[in-house]
């Protein structure tokens, strides 16, 4: 049974974390300069999230028409378990469980802007009652 | 000597890296490498000579060629990584080699950027520019050469094949015991090592972890320089290891993730390794091209000789086809992971033997002046037959990636 029981749920969920991700002024700054955009292409459930520091939205739940700088491809479980930091970039990269399209360098740099992310999540997923532990 | 690049979609910031880096290799790296060449390996690494150009490499930002901006790195695209390398060792691979192996633990630190790192490892090198910080990468061991590298080889799981170099978990920190071969690139130099170590010994070689290891550490003691043939200005020395304790932090990955982590070391070391021997290549090519417009025998510039002609142009050939595939390979796996090994093994395997091809017959194009020493073209062709070996035997690592066909 994947985490997010649905698309919509994980679109609630994620997006919202992703919204306050990008509503972090410092975060969304940095991600402008740098001319990073991302699509999470999720599956289980299946969906796509964007952030697109360039759009007015930021943050878009389903279908955009932009060509991403990075491409992540992963589950909705292994999303789960990395905004918990219970799975690091690399080592998810490196077994498979996250594919990652796009300059390593810039894959790099995003990491340090996700620091809020992490930080937030366990309380958002709490609120959604999604199991953290 | 620049060349026309097939890549029609240089920026100018592009070519005027390539240009900045040529002339940094062409004005410092060659002259001192060629210098240092002469020299015992202890002499080497003991003279202001070696310091200073490592300095002038840190000034300009060579050292994080591989990091992001954010930390203060270079910040180079893919592509911009492959020129700069290509310049890089076209002046001098053991230098490149040097510079490019440097930043191998605050380039492994910056893919789990936590506090700690962030602010003892990655912002204190990239801040670095008297190469006062130095990295090197400690993986070969004095019984495991080419076959630390075999990822997916039947023995690399046997239990009864395990590292010569051991780490086990005290309470938060790791205690390591053991020894890096004399091949451990900048390892006599080095103040932080990137080492792969062995952390459980029932799943043999794949039971590793990859940790950094400061080497100013109580029980570190290093070996004597090692006196080799080529790349002589590349610092290779053994490190040894008793008990050393380093905080668990610091190691980034440990045996369940280490054999995908090992392959994707080997696959941006192979593409860079490419990307390098293109550099070498090329040398060889410009002055065997440059002599044989010069020397004039049987009444005739050696040029206007077909064969000459005919030698010159395959070189050419061959340049150009190194490029472009390590070019290829490099900007796929550093565009895409988990990386596709076998391509960045194609690279590494094809540029060197190319490098050595072309250094052999501008060997030949430079007859007996080719043997002497005052001219560098034989400290290329000893260059070049290193990079056979280097990072892998050639041999061992296409079969490793023929599993993958």
């Amino acid at each position: 049974m994947p985490i997010f029981e649905s698309t919509e749920k994980m679109y609630e969920v994620l997006g919202g974390l992703f919204t306050m991700l990008m509503q972090n002024q410092e975060v969304y700054t940095k991600a402008k300069e740098a001319g990073i955009s991302i699509l999470f292409q999720i599956h289980d459930p299946k969906g796509q999230i964007w952030l697109d520091p360039d759009d007015p939205r930021h943050v878009i739940c389903g279908a955009h028409d932009i060509k991403p700088t990075i491409t992540m491809t992963l589950s909705g479980d292994s999303c789960h378990a990395f905004w918990l930091k219970k799975l690091s970039l690399p080592i998810a990269i490196a077994t498979g469980k996250i594919k990652s399209k796009g300059p390593i360098p810039k894959v790099l740099k995003l990491l340090p802007m996700l620091k809020p992310a992490h930080e937030g999540y366990p309380e958002i997923a709490r609120s959604h009652g999604l199991p953290v532990d | 000597m620049s060349y026309i690049d097939l890549c029609t979609e240089l920026t100018p910031a592009q070519e005027s890296i390539k240009k900045e880096t040529n002339k940094f290799a062409r004005d410092v790296l060659r002259p001192a490498a060629i210098e240092l060449d002469s020299m015992d390996p202890l002499s080497v690494i003991q003279s202001g000579l070696y310091r200073d150009t490592l300095r002038k490499g840190y000034e300009l930002g060579y050292h994080t060629i591989f990091i992001p901006d954010t930390w203060g790195g270079l910040g180079l695209d893919p592509l911009e990584i492959h020129i700069v390398l290509e310049e890089l060792a076209w002046g001098s691979v053991d230098f490149a080699v040097s510079l490019g192996v440097t930043c191998f633990p605050a380039f492994f630190a910056t893919m789990v950027p936590n506090d700690k790192l962030i602010d003892e490892i990655i912002v204190p090198f990239c801040e670095n520019k008297d190469a006062t910080i130095i990295g090197c990468w400690g993986i070969t061991e004095p019984d495991h050469g080419s076959d630390q590298l075999s990822v997916g080889a039947p023995w690399f799981h046997d239990a009864k094949i395990t590292g010569q170099c051991h780490a086990r978990l005290e309470g938060d920190a790791y205690v390591i015991t053991g020894q890096k071969s004399a091949w451990v690139s900048n390892g006599s130099v080095a103040s932080h090592c990137m080492a792969y170590i062995n952390i459980d010994p029932s799943m043999g070689l794949a039971g590793g972890g990859i940790g950094i290891i400061p080497l100013h550490l109580p029980g570190v003691r290093r070996g004597a320089p090692l006196n080799k043939m080529g790349q002589r200005a590349l610092n290779q020395g053994e490190i040894y290891f008793d008990n050393v304790r380093v905080p668990r932090e610091y190691m980034i990955v440990e045996p369940d993730s280490y054999e995908p982590m090992l392959d994707l070391t080997l696959a941006t070391a192979n593409a860079g390794m490419g990307a390098m021997f293109t550099g070498v290549a090329r040398a060889a090519y410009e002055l065997a091209l440059e002599y044989a417009k010069q020397r004039v025998q049987g009444g005739k510039v050696l040029f206007e000789h077909q064969l000459i002609r005919h030698k010159l142009f395959q070189m050419f050939t061959k340049v150009e086809a190194a490029r472009a595939l390590s070019r290829a390979a490099f900007i796929y796996n550093l565009n895409n992971t988990p990386p596709l090994s076998r391509y960045s093994i194609a690279a590494k395997t094809y540029c060197t033997q190319v490098a050595f091809e072309v250094a052999n017959d501008a060997m030949q194009i430079f007859g007996g002046n080719g043997l002497s020493k005052e001219y560098p073209i034989e400290k290329i062709f000893r260059d070049a037959r290193a990079g056979l070996v280097e990072d892998g035997a050639n041999d061992t690592l296409m079969i490793i990636a023929a599993q993958e066909l």
